[in-house]
């Protein structure tokens, strides 16, 4: 137990850079997932391929191969960024595919004369997505999207293979000193447990909150 | 999609085609003269009296398994690394793992459970390996989990930058500089000793640490000293300053509280170094890259924790 005590400093040190990890590269997938589902869905044949040619390549491909690949391959062309930067960009990019999938099957769930009334009534394409898709879409994907969430932060994890030094990273280096993995694994996977407990929370709340009633 | 799988099929194909051809013209395995030097350092390997092992004790569990489970790793040059092309495990710490099984068995058979720093411990306590061969540096810490006999060899931490860095070259100089090291490495709490401000930045492997280094991530890489000498080498780009400043004695991770087996393989290692099995396993491997015979073997139970 003092294994984990003597090195809290350290671990709680871990947890901020992973909650900063999660945080900014799951607010950077929402918003790049959102133009991709706008994409997706758009009447433009060239964009639709375009979407679905983003989502087959990240979906398809590891997390950690994006990773190493974007940290050791970019600067070889002149882009070099910090670690951290790095980390989040290229999580954010993944992400965006999840949550692109997750808002397309939302879109899909609205009701077609949804889109075609706001269409009669003369809105464009942008301003129907706007304010008559995405509201009603949100709503039945939040459970998802939370899902994401959480994955997300289970995927920070591997920001560890570029010298990021996240939660897990510093569990492994503790680890090196004290020889003692159980209780430090054990009370990094609380510190997971704890972020997923509380998105699954957050959503749960939310999704009765914004629950319509037809 | 389907392109995409039709590129992998013909890529695929392509690879099989060249090994077609590389196996018609004779042997698959590649020349070196790594294969012969390691059977003739087991041929040379002891074999323990069987008077020395005990019915019940665990030597005699593993004769009867016919097989020694080491927890080692597959990615360590020099050390402990698979041959993509034999798929055979070569380096220092795998051919004492073989002398090891030869020991007890009668024939050098190994299987290793790839093993990492944060595991190591558990697979001794619950039994998944027998042995740990894996740069397991001695340490009091480490010596309340696990039994270690040895030391059996002693390394040493040093520094290496990109040729042509100035302002390097004492451990001390390290201080406020970002320093590269390997992930689960004993360099990275030795660094937080000598050079408390120093920002430490990990990768899993060597060769990534390498290419940090070159990509300027860090001005400095430490790890083991062999090791360095030995990128250095391959790599003009990189050179070793000073002297390792570190002193690492790596020990046998056996299972916690089994004296008997301590003192049995404590035993053996006194055997094969007066045999000069320990030295020709030096020779074959680190001494490819350092230069000189090989180093008097350390002595046992000379360090805190063994």
């Amino acid at each position: 137990m003092s294994a984990l005590l003597d090195h809290l400093p350290e671990l709680w040190q871990g947890l901020l850079v992973t909650l900063q990890l999660t945080v900014a590269s799951f607010a950077g997938a929402a918003v790049a997932g959102t133009v991709i589902t706008a994409l997706r869905v758009s009447p433009v044949a060239v964009l639709r391929l375009l979407g679905t040619a983003y989502v087959e390549t990240f979906q398809n491909l590891p997390l950690l191969v994006l990773l190493v690949l974007a940290f050791f391959g970019l600067p070889e062309i002149g882009i070099k960024a910090e670690p951290l930067t790095t980390a989040i960009v290229v999580i954010a990019l993944y992400e965006a595919a999840y949550v692109a999938e997750a808002l397309r099957s939302g879109v899909n769930a609205v009701a077609r004369g949804q889109g075609e009334a706001a269409r009669a009534l003369g809105l464009t394409f942008g301003q129907s997505l706007r304010h008559v898709i995405l509201p009603q879409a949100l709503r039945t994907v939040v459970q998802p999207l939370g899902n994401i969430f959480i994955a997300t932060t289970m995927n920070t994890a591997l920001a560890g293979a570029v010298s990021v030094v996240e939660l897990t990273t510093a569990a492994n280096r503790v680890n090196l000193v004290e020889a003692q993995p159980i209780p430090i694994f054990v009370g990094a996977g609380l510190a997971y447990a704890l972020i997923a407990a509380c998105a699954g929370f957050v959503t749960g709340r939310l999704e009765r909150r914004l629950v319509m009633v037809r | 999609m389907k392109k995409m799988v039709a590129v992998v099929a013909l890529s695929l194909l392509g690879l099989a085609a060249c090994g077609g051809t590389g196996s018609t013209g004779g042997s698959a395995v590649p020349p070196g003269d790594a294969q012969p030097a390691a059977s003739d350092l087991l041929a040379k390997a002891p074999v323990a009296d069987p008077a020395a092992i005990p019915p019940g004790s665990t030597m005699d569990k593993i004769r009867k398994r016919g097989e020694l489970i080491v927890g080692g790793s597959l990615d360590a040059p020099l050390l402990s690394q698979q041959n993509p092309a034999t798929g055979q495990v070569e380096g220092f710490d795998a051919d004492l793992g073989k002398a090891l099984a030869k020991y007890i068995i009668g024939e050098p058979k190994v299987k290793i459970v790839n093993s990492a720093s944060e595991t190591r411990e558990a697979l001794l306590a619950n039994g998944t390996v027998d042995v740990v061969f894996q740069t397991y540096t001695i340490t009091p810490e480490r010596a309340e989990q696990v039994s270690f006999a040895g030391p059996y060899y002693v390394s040493g931490l040093s520094i290496a930058v990109k040729k042509g860095t100035t302002g390097i070259a004492r451990p001390q100089d390290l201080n406020g500089k970002k320093v590269i090291a390997g992930a689960n490495t004993p360099a990275i709490p030795a660094i937080k000793k000598v050079a408390p401000q120093a920002e430490i930045i990990t990768f899993g492997s060597d060769p990534e640490c390498v290419q940090a280094l070159k990509q300027d991530r860090g001005v400095a890489y430490v790890q083991d000293e062999t090791l360095l000498v030995a990128n250095a080498k391959k790599d003009p780009a990189i050179q070793v300053v000073g002297n390792p400043f570190t002193q690492d004695p790596y020990g046998i991770g056996l299972k916690h509280g089994d004296e008997q087996f301590k003192a049995f393989v404590n035993d053996w290692l006194k055997k094969i170094q007066a045999a000069g099995v320990w030295q020709q396993a030096w020779k074959n491997s680190l001494g490819t890259v350092v230069q000189g015979e090989a180093p008097a073997p350390p002595q046992i139970g000379s360090v805190p924790g063994s």
